[in-house]
């Protein structure tokens, strides 16, 4: 049938309306407890802030969760990844992008180190302004020049060659004045017949490596601050790892219910914490908060998202410009999105891995399993484990534009969803840092095609 | 006979230009086996001892089809060919491939051949990219063994010293001669295009290192002095590009807008090139102290090494070639090269060297755009040494 339209004078482009939707109402359902951690991450940073003037040795690093340690020894420690992801997310990454990029950094490079990388230029320049008087970037109250000048660097880059590069570059920007030190993680490539995630040969070894590396930084650590390592810290660290590990765990088991309680972005709500803070009874009453709070969600048959038609896992980086609004955007579609593959294969998540009295052999573990540091067959076999554990009906792929890590498998892992369980899928672009490469449409288009297909599917399967 | 394109540069040329059909042709020939391996760290030495033909895979020239829809567009074009290429089949040649690099979007190409190629094995021998930290050595050398077990085991052969140590010998031959075709160019005793040299240094990551060298003896043979290029000509650096070749158009093109090319860092260049394996000691330790050297005598930006710079080692090689200027070529989306290209820009910024940024991509080449800019950079650079 083809549109017969009246003879008009008016402008026949609709397109200025036809993305106008009305205010849709919110059938998103966060949990409260989250809340908590957004204060306490607020409040680590703001102790950042204050760590020179409180004499204290700073550490810039990248990567993996290396904060036990740091912790154990005294040390006030800045990630290069989370603060760009904090700008982000808090709409104020513009000052540190146009640093980078007046630097040479250009858009297509990784959206957390640009940012970084400004925030280094913003905080060299700082620290020159301050030694020639001038009143610049420092003494205006934005947050990207906020950061206190590294003592020292170290740098624990899991799977991708542009984290360990980008300290490098850092490295540079300060002039090469402050040492660096690198932990190197090779990836569990999966060479041979026998590997697996947590099996085979190359697993058994390679950890060793790793904790033979952090040996070797705590003596850097102890040179630096020229004060003996606390070990017995870095066990009672653990400890709280370990116990707020569990707990987080347990809770994300209980989301395995259907209509879930709690969804990937509560669990994105609550990556800081785990990530970052400071290890300690704080922490784990704040994943003892969430879990509790789910386990009352159950009895009280409350879900995260009203009306629950479709259960939808997430893949790739989190896109922080966007936190609130994916959350809305999908719930508005009634998709409880309810695990993913940064949230729930990251961050401490195998907590039976730490040993109180090796500390070091548990964490080597932890950063060699971050979830882009595996070959393509690992990821398969975690991602097909995902979708079973939480009846999963579709994956979003976040085409996440800088983080190649990220995108490498993507493709592949779609194929193999669908080969192995049927799980349809779609592809939308944006990125961790930079909201420029968001497209709405083609989050909405994709969604939408795949809601479809699954509709599909299940009218079929009950004929 | 002075003209070194009529001892065998063909020969050269067809094998840079159908790197698949040369290798089919050799298998056809010599009935042994053919390994991938990929840029830019990988010891050729060693499959060469297996009696296999090591080959470095090369960026395709066909547009990208079935890849598509296995690697996003905004990967760097030479991954991206990779995997179109595993996935049309381009590939089957290959008996196994090997791997000893860590750029992040290297390993999603590998993968993708893994996917696409799954009873061909592939190995990933990750040499450690920070180069000067106290386990960095006994990490490569173990890397290297790991590589021996998994080559000895594909082709069923035993690397002993003796034949490793035969295979470094041919290789640093062949680099040796390479090498003197660009001290030639640079002291203006030959004149050949940047296009030529790629030809001859490409090639060489693809054929039978013996007749390769063969031929590069021949063309070297008797070759006189050529008269000295215009002084007018603007000499200037080729730096960046990893992985894949620039384009001989692009090359061309740049030649054309009354530039001389003295030097460069590419990798199918210089870089590749730089670095003699040890011929003394145990050959595969020496395999080991050559991946170390290599940073050091040509450094990386895929590497990490704090007192190694990219940057003072290209002022350093400006100096020698008494170049007035850089071209940076920069393979859209290569992350390595966008990180390290500011710091590369400053330095040579600080010191008053002018350099302009041309980026490539897999499909076409923008050719007046480019033109006009590399013209009005050359123009730049004439006046300032006329001021001079
Ligand atoms: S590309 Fe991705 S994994 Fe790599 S440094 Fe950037 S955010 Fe991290
Ligand atoms: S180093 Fe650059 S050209 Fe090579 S694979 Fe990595 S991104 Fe591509």
């Amino acid at each position: 049938m083809t549109l017969e339209l009246p003879p008009t004078r008016q402008s026949l482009d609709l397109s200025a309306t036809k993305f106008i939707t009305p205010e849709k109402p919110d059938k998103s359902n966060r949990l409260a407890s989250t809340k908590a951690g957004g204060k306490m991450v607020a409040q680590y940073w703001e102790n950042i802030f204050t760590a020179k003037e409180r004499g204290k040795h700073v550490v810039w690093y990248n990567g993996t969760a290396l904060n036990p340690i740091f912790q154990a020894a005294g040390l006030e420690w800045c990630h290069g990844e989370a603060f760009s992801a904090r700008l982000a997310a808090m709409h104020l990454e513009g000052p540190a992008q146009a640093a980078g990029e007046e630097y040479g950094y250009i858009g297509e490079l990784c959206s957390y180190a640009r940012t970084h990388l400004g925030c280094a230029v913003m905080t060299q320049k700082g620290i020159t302004e301050k030694q020639s008087g001038i009143v610049g970037m420092v003494d205006q109250d934005e947050l990207a020049a906020k950061l206190p000048s590294p003592d020292f660097f170290v740098n624990a880059y899991a799977g991708c060659s542009t984290g360990q590069q980008w300290d490098a570059m850092t490295y540079r920007v300060f002039g090469k004045e402050f040492p660096l030190f690198n932990v190197s993680l090779p990836m569990i490539w999966g060479n041979k017949k026998d590997s697996g995630y947590l099996r085979g040969s190359e697993w058994e070894k390679t950890p060793l490596y790793v904790e033979e590396q952090l040996k070797k930084l705590i003596e850097f650590i102890e040179y630096q601050t020229k004060t003996p390592f606390d070990w017995d810290a870095l066990s009672e660290n653990m400890y709280y790892i370990k116990k707020a590990s569990e707990l987080r765990l347990e809770a994300m088991a209980l989301c395995a219910a259907a209509p879930t309680p709690a969804t990937y972005w509560d669990w994105v709500a609550s990556i800081a914490p785990i990530n970052f803070l400071p290890a300690n009874q704080l922490l784990v009453d704040y994943f003892q908060g969430v879990k509790d709070e789910i386990e009352q969600r159950i009895r009280d048959n409350v879900s995260a998202v009203a009306n629950e038609r479709y259960r939808v896992y997430f893949d790739g980086i989190m896109n922080w410009n966007k936190l609130g609004f994916l959350t809305r955007k999908f719930a508005e579609y009634d998709v409880a999105v309810v695990a993913g593959r940064y949230t729930h294969d990251s961050f401490w998540q195998e907590p039976d891995l730490i040993d109180l009295d090796r500390p070091l052999l548990g964490m080597a573990q932890h950063y060699l399993i971050c979830p882009i540091n595996h070959g393509l067959k690992i990821m398969e076999e975690l991602l097909l484990k995902r979708c079973d554990e939480y009846g999963i009906d579709g994956i979003a792929f976040h085409s996440t534009r800088t983080c190649r890590a990220m995108t490498n498998p993507q493709h592949i892992l779609a194929r193999t969803a669908e080969r192995d369980r049927g799980i349809k899928s779609f592809f939308f672009e944006g990125d961790v840092a930079d909201a420029s490469f968001y497209k709405d449409e083609s989050l909405e288009s994709g969604l939408v095609a795949m809601l479809e297909s699954i509709d599909q599917q299940r009218s079929k399967a009950r004929v | 006979m002075t003209d070194f394109r009529l001892r065998g540069f063909s020969r050269l040329q067809a094998a840079a230009q159908d790197p698949i059909g040369y290798a089919r042709s050799w298998k056809a020939r010599t009935g042994r086996p053919v390994i991938g391996s990929f840029p830019m760290n990988f010891p050729s030495e060693l499959v060469h001892a297996t009696g296999a033909l090591p080959l470095i895979v090369q960026e395709s020239r066909t547009p990208i089809t079935e890849g598509r829809s296995l690697l996003p567009e905004f990967y760097c074009s030479y991954t991206r060919s990779v995997a179109d290429q595993a996935a049309v089949g381009e590939l089957d040649v290959f008996d196994a491939f090997v791997l000893a690099d860590h750029c992040v979007q290297l390993l999603g190409a590998a993968d993708v051949i893994r996917w696409a190629k799954p009873e061909t094995p592939m190995h990933f021998a990750q040499f450690i990219s920070s180069m000067d930290d106290p386990w960095s050595g006994a990490q490569v050398r173990d890397k290297v063994d790991a590589l021996r077990v998994e080559v000895e085991e594909i082709v069923g052969v035993t690397v002993t010293p003796e034949v490793l140590g035969a295979s470094i010998r041919l290789f640093n031959s062949n680099r040796r001669l390479l090498r003197e075709f660009y001290d030639r160019r640079k002291s203006g005793a030959l004149r050949i295009s940047a296009g030529e040299l790629q030809v001859l240094v490409k090639s060489s990551m693809v054929m039978d290192i013996e007749e390769h060298t063969s031929i590069l003896n021949d063309m070297l043979d008797g070759l006189d002095v050529d008269s000295a290029a215009p002084a007018s000509l603007v000499r200037l650096h080729l730096s960046g590009h990893f992985c894949a070749p620039p384009r001989v158009e692009l090359l061309d093109l740049i030649e054309e807008c009354g530039v001389l090319v003295v030097n460069d860092d590419l990798y199918h260049g210089t870089r590749y090139i730089s670095t003699d394996v040890p011929e003394t000691g145990d050959p595969f330790d020496a395999l080991a102290t050559w991946y170390l050297d290599r940073n050091v005598s040509a450094p990386c930006g895929t590497r990490v090494q704090r007192n190694v710079d990219w940057d003072s080692y290209l002022v350093a090689s400006l100096e020698d070639s008494r170049a007035d200027g850089v071209i940076t070529l920069m393979a859209k989306f290569c992350e390595p090269l966008m990180l390290y290209y500011p710091e590369l820009r400053r330095v040579l910024d600080d010191r008053g060297i002018p350099v302009l940024l041309i980026e490539t991509e897999h499909e076409g080449l923008a050719a007046e755009s480019v033109r006009t800019r590399v013209e009005t950079f050359v123009e730049r650079i004439s006046r300032k040494k006329v001021a001079a």
